[in-house]
């Protein structure tokens, strides 16, 4: 574990319309706009496809708006308590799944296409060839790898929305990657 | 404490950090470490492989509507919430009770006054 000093963290940038989505439930609909694309790619990435993802991004908004009233403000901030309902309509969906995924993450945009064709297959490839890398990983360090480069979450905010410490967030993400690098044949 | 002193997790943490910022992988992989350099590599091919996925608009409209009438509807607000229910079944009961009460009474008065006319 890290002795460096804590830092103070960031004020919650959404907590003024938490606030206002707490006292007028219309005002949910802010939150709702900003936080969909994002939600939603947590599920999609977990579940591998999109009409449950589309049912589990469907529970989450309505859990969130339900229990908008309950939210207290400790510091933790909007985004893990959000992900964290995201995490746990994920884990029913995927409990209650009688099937897994056999071909999952089709229909992802692939990354632009560079001016080189050859280059731009060739990163399609790369794109196509790390999604699926992901989807081997084992559930907790997927966990990790989709709520860091997917919603941009910190190791902090990971470790609220997975209860996990953040220095054991970090070592997820270390071993993930390595896993990840030896998927590929990078080392 | 300086880099050395730090685990590998924490300076690639870094590092990953500065690729989700836009920082190149190359100069975000510096500070971390030679041997950490293929993992940032690889973090940046993360970040442009992971993009989120378009989300329907069709599904996008009709959340966002469902949203808007389960805020609007007092029942469907008081069904999300465990807490609520009970509460606003307490609440219906003790109405109920209240009006089955007063239609005793007002009976109960009419009755009354028909025995002595």
């Amino acid at each position: 574990m890290s002795a460096e000093p804590r830092q103070k963290p960031a004020p919650d940038p959404d907590l003024v319309d938490v606030l206002a989505a707490k006292h007028d439930s219309a005002a949910f609909g802010a939150l709702y706009r900003r936080y969909l694309d994002r939600v939603y790619g947590y599920c999609f990435y977990l579940l591998g496809d999109h009409h449950d993802a589309e049912d589990v991004t469907e529970r989450t908004f309505l859990a969130a708006l339900s229990s908008i009233a309950d939210f207290r403000d400790t510091g933790a901030g909007f985004r893990p308590w959000l992900f964290r309902i995201a995490h746990n309509q994920v884990a029913n969906a995927l409990r209650s799944r009688t099937r897994r995924a056999t071909s999952p993450l089709e229909g992802v945009a692939e990354p632009a296409a560079s001016d080189d064709p050859a280059a731009a297959v060739s990163s399609a490839e790369d794109a196509h060839r790390l999604r699926h890398a992901v989807a081997s990983l084992s559930e907790d360090r997927r966990q990790v790898v989709v709520l860091r480069f997917v919603d941009g979450l910190s190791a902090r905010e990971i470790g609220m929305v997975l209860d996990r410490s953040e220095g054991a967030v970090r070592v997820l993400q270390h071993r993930a990657l390595r896993d990840l690098a030896a998927m590929l044949g990078r080392r | 404490m300086n880099q050395q002193q730090r685990t590998a997790a924490e300076r690639l943490d870094d590092a990953v950090g500065h690729v989700l910022d836009g920082v190149a992988a190359p100069v975000a992989s510096s500070a971390a470490g030679a041997e950490l350099r293929p993992l940032v590599n690889l973090a940046g091919g993360l970040r442009a492989a992971l993009v989120p996925p378009p989300v329907a608009p069709r599904f996008e409209a009709r959340l966002g509507a469902r949203l808007s009438d389960v805020s609007r509807d007092p029942l469907g607000w008081a069904l999300g919430h465990p807490g609520r229910l009970i509460v606003t079944g307490a609440l219906g009961s003790a109405v109920g009770v209240g009006v089955t009460a007063y239609a005793v009474w007002r009976s109960g008065r009419r009755a009354h006054r028909l025995q002595h006319r």
